[in-house]
């Protein structure tokens, strides 16, 4: 066993192939890595940046009702790997007490030139995807087919070792001479990765870089298998070679980008849509007016929300509402710098009114939310989630989707932001109750001391541990590994029925 | 020598990569032409409503002179492609409308004159579904064609010689670059065939639809388009015979194809457009806010000063109406200066990709599609010369009026004068194929050239083969 495997191994080795195979692999990773490196640089300042600004921003507003808190999504050192959808969706969200925040409230900054964006940006995973799939089915093409026509494999027969070894070493010295040049340019780019200052891994960026490896090494094996089992079938090296080129065309070219234009796109439903919309109105008609009955009836005559506040500054409020994001809500701003004498009598039932208003707001935006998250899950993620299923259908978009869930730039890596940016606005409102900020007088006027922006909580993102990450790549892990059982048990039967 | 690209037909028609090139090239472009008669109309049509809609804007601004002259143009939209399917160019990430913005007002009480103002794309934010790859011809024959026009030809040289065949053939009285451009030609057939079925199977589709009109100027660009195509494949299938003649053997043969077509078809362009990109930074929008605040200070500034001192009411007018178009011109000259520079950007890096043969067969295949960034460029043009047409039929309308006092810029120094909407200079996105011809004419060449040396290296590469 171990005699045929070196065997194998120094046959593999001393081929032009692999040196060629070793060489570009080296030299792509490396260029893009670079390439790479430098947009992360430009993102992570670009986001720093943000953040600088967002802060002094809130800094300036001398109200809390004018102020708004906005949280913006760090990138993510691994979408040098695979980027995912860590450079497409918004990095900034706004924290407000009004609005329950979610991926399709979001913006964004930091993209300076849109129409560079007409050129594709590549990943690591990307060169690998077409790299490594074609090495494995050049080294595969022949290891049955050109031992057959030489005769060698009657050779190799004739020897009492069992079939299932020699398909055993074929296998292990053809995969070991493949992986050599994933994990020297692997190496390479983590070196290059460590020596930037702008990029720290900790060690479960680590691990998760070993799942990117392991899955790696699956997608290699699944294609080592298809070209080994044409080889096998076909018994002739021409045929195989041809075969193994146009499959490699479908699966790695063709079919990625084809898929999705042939099967029909769901037409988002309208009707869920629209029903979900009626509702969320509702909620925001029946806040409405219970605003207005709340200033009816209070102990201070007229309806006016501003209670005929006259002073030097802004005030507007407005209910507004967005069907095709099925956001609704309802905005009052007060910024007073100061009041004329009259006023101060006034100020307490303001306050008051403010303080009720926060409540209701609050109320309302929540009880939105819980019509709102499943509609939104209907409408958006669903249809895109089931287009990704007929990408699966290709090992590369099986690898692609298990990497880019062990980057954690898939869908749920960048909604895991705003998960943390909806609890971050719950203890914002937690800090508000806390400290009657509703009921304050900096809620409107910032004549007496302007807002205390300092006291508010910190908010951090901290991406999800790496249990997280191998919970979501699993199944395509699992996928993959299953297509590479399958295929060489296939090619075992048909390689134990050939007849030399 | 047509006996030998006959016997090259022949054993080509009947190998397999023929047929699996035949299945693939037509399911290719069926799909193309299925998914474009699913798009095209709604964006005619969507393209119709809002021209309309900008033109009816127009109108009701007509019944005064001075509205006119200060609102503008309204938004200038461009025209969709008939020709999309052709090369979808990276229309997505070019805005479709260019605008003539105006302020409600500037310092002083002023109202604000309309300037070019160019909105960049917004990225859909929200869009969560897996990024497709548009199906068009340039994809088709960028990538599937040249990787077909490799695969017909790694073993021309080589696998003959394997075989023994080469030799035999080569004792005919026969001179050696007979049979090099016999064996190019057979292959250029052997690929014609399927791809000439596999388009006119496409266009049959697309022209049989009555959503599509197709004129003859139509017709002249893909004939060119596909002479593009013919060319691109011919100069792999160079690259094919000129490897294939060097090595010995046909499987180092297609290894070496296969590592220069990854490299050049599928990394070159983009991993260089990202370098060529870095080296310049164009303004951002932060800068360019920035800028505009400051101009928009510094008119204030200006305004103050003048009118510190108490000044007449005939020179008043004046000043006023100059500042108000100053203003305009000043904050256009910026918007300007920025777009040339992400411009010169993009530029750069686009020049920088055209080391690998399929960026020049793309850029081709867009100007003649008319879609993508050259054509982008065009419109933008088309926009500014609109531009300045409006003025000057503003300024000639206004001096017609004898009631008005040629003040441009202010309502009490212009023509109030309702306008006829009928004879206000039209908004026109042509697709001009001259203009086109130009743009292209460089990659043309450069893709000829390209070919050329291949070839010839093929041929001195096939003439020191030692059998």
């Amino acid at each position: 066993m171990m005699t045929l495997i070196r065997r194998e191994l120094l046959d593999n080795l001393m081929t032009f192939r692999f040196a060629a195979a070793t060489f570009i692999t080296l030299l792509l990773v490396v260029a893009n890595t670079f390439v790479l490196i430098t947009d992360y640089e430009r993102r992570l300042a670009s986001h720093n940046e943000a953040v600088k600004m967002h802060q002094r921003q809130l800094q300036e507003k001398i109200t809390y009702s004018a102020g708004e808190v906005r949280v913006d999504r760090p990138p993510n050192p691994l979408s040098i790997f695979n980027v995912g959808f860590d450079k497409r969706l918004g990095n900034e969200v706004r924290i407000s007490h009004r609005v329950v925040p979610s991926l399709w409230d979001a913006g964004m900054h930091g993209s300076d030139n849109p129409f560079m964006d007409m050129f594709a940006s590549m990943d690591i995973v990307f060169i690998f995807e077409v790299i490594l799939s074609l090495f494995a089915l050049i080294f595969a093409y022949n290891a049955f087919a050109g031992e057959y026509e030489s005769g060698t494999l009657r050779l190799v027969l004739t020897h009492p070792i069992g079939r299932g070894k020699i398909l055993v070493a074929k296998y292990m010295s053809a995969m070991l001479c493949l992986i050599v040049p994933l994990l020297i340019s692997l190496l390479l780019a983590i070196i290059l990765l460590t020596t930037s200052t702008a990029i720290s891994l900790n060690s479960d960026d680590f691990l998760r870089i070993g799942g990117i490896i392991l899955t790696s090494v699956a997608y290699l094996s699944v294609f080592y298998l298809i070209g080994l089992l044409i080889s096998a079938a076909t018994r002739r090296t021409s045929t195989a070679l041809m075969l193994s080129m146009f499959v490699w065309g479908f699966w790695v070219l063709v079919y990625p980008n084809v898929i999705l234009t042939v099967i029909p796109r769901l037409e988002s439903p309208e009707a869920l849509r629209a029903s979900a919309f009626n509702r969320i109105e509702n909620i925001w008609e029946t806040f409405d007016r219970e605003r207005k009955h709340y200033l009816a009836t209070d102990d201070f005559p007229g309806e006016d929300w501003g209670y005929d506040l006259r002073g030097w500054g802004s005030r507007g409020a407005n209910l507004m509402g967005n069907s095709q994001r099925l956001l609704y809500t309802y905005r009052s701003v007060m910024n007073f710098e100061g009041f004329g004498e009259k006023d101060e009598p006034k100020m307490p039932h303001a306050q008051k009114h403010f303080g009720f208003l926060g409540a209701l707001t609050i109320d309302a935006a929540d009880r939105t939310w819980l019509i709102r998250k499943p509609a939104l899950e209907e409408i958006f993620i669903q249809p895109a989630d089931m287009e990704r299923i007929w990408l699966k259908l290709s090992p590369v978009g099986l690898y692609d989707a298990a990497t880019q869930a062990w980057a954690g730039t898939d869908l749920l890596g960048v909604r895991d932001f705003f998960h943390a940016a909806r609890q971050y606005r719950q203890s914002v409102i937690n800090y508000f109750y806390d400290n009657k900020v509703f009921e304050s007088r900096q809620w409107f006027s910032g004549d007496k001391g302007a807002a205390d922006w300092s006291g508010l909580p910190q908010f951090v993102f901290q991406r999800d541990d790496i249990n997280t990450n191998a919970k979501r790549a699993l199944p395509d892990v699992c996928l993959l590994l299953m297509i590479n059982v399958v295929l060489f048990i296939v090619i075992f039967l048909i390689f134990v029925k050939t007849e030399v | 020598m047509w006996h030998i690209a006959k016997r090259e037909l022949y054993d080509n028609l009947n190998s397999l990569r023929f047929a699996l090139a035949t299945v693939l090239l037509l399911g290719l472009m069926l799909t193309n032409a299925a998914v474009y008669l699913h798009e095209h109309p709604r964006r005619t049509q969507k393209y119709n409503a809002a021209v309309t809609e900008s033109v009816n804007d127009l109108t009701v601004r007509a019944d005064s002179l001075y509205t006119l002259a200060r609102e503008g143009p309204g938004l200038l939209y461009k025209k969709p492609s008939p020709l999309r399917f052709c090369a979808e160019g990276g229309e997505t990430f070019l805005p479709n409308v260019v605008g003539g913005a105006f302020l409600w007002s500037i310092s002083g009480g002023l109202k604000g004159f309309w300037r070019l103002n160019y909105p960049s794309t917004t990225p859909n934010l929200t869009d969560i579904r897996p990024n497709v790859t548009k199906v068009d011809w340039a994809f088709i024959i960028g990538y599937v064609l040249s990787l077909i026009a490799i695969l017909f030809t790694f073993d021309a040289v080589s696998g003959e010689r394997e075989l023994g065949t080469l030799r035999l053939m080569l004792a005919n009285p026969m001179p050696r670059h007979t049979v090099l451009i016999g064996k190019f030609l057979g292959a250029l057939i052997s690929i014609g065939i399927p791809l000439t079925l596999a388009v006119l199977m496409n266009l049959l589709l697309i022209s049989t639809s009555s959503a599509v009109q197709l004129g003859p100027d139509a017709w002249g660009r893909l004939g060119i388009i596909f002479i593009i195509a013919v060319l691109y494949t011919g100069l792999f299938l160079a690259l094919g015979l000129l490897v294939s003649a060097r090595v010995s053997r046909s499987a180092v043969s297609l290894v070496i194809l296969l590592l220069i077509w990854v490299t050049f078809v599928v990394f070159v362009p983009s991993t260089l457009a990202s370098i060529a990109g870095g080296f310049s930074s164009p303004m951002s929008t932060d800068e360019l806010w920035q800028r505009r605040g400051e101009l928009y200070a510094k008119r204030w500034e200006r305004y103050d000063a003048y009118f510190a001192e108490r000044v007449e009411r005939s020179k008043e007018i004046q000043f006023k109406g100059k500042h108000v178009i100053a203003e305009a011109e000043e904050q256009e000259r910026v918007n300007e200066e920025h777009l040339a520079q992400q411009i010169d950007q993009v530029k750069f890096a686009r020049r920088t990709t055209q080391i690998s043969p399929i960026a020049i067969a793309q850029h081709l295949i867009e100007s003649f599609a008319g879609t993508g960034f050259e054509r982008h460029l065009q419109f933008l043009e088309n926009t500014r010369t609109h531009a300045r047409q409006f003025r000057k039929f503003i300024a000639d309308t206004d001096s017609g009026d004898p009631e008005s006092s040629h003040i441009i810029g202010i309502r009490q120094g212009m023509s109030e004068k309702p306008v006829n909407p009928a004879a206000l200079p039209k908004f026109e996105d042509t697709l001009n194929l001259s203009q086109d011809f130009n743009a292209a004419m460089m990659d043309l060449l450069l893709l000829v050239l390209l070919f050329v040396v291949l070839l010839s290296g093929a041929y001195l590469a096939f003439v020191r083969v030692e059998v």
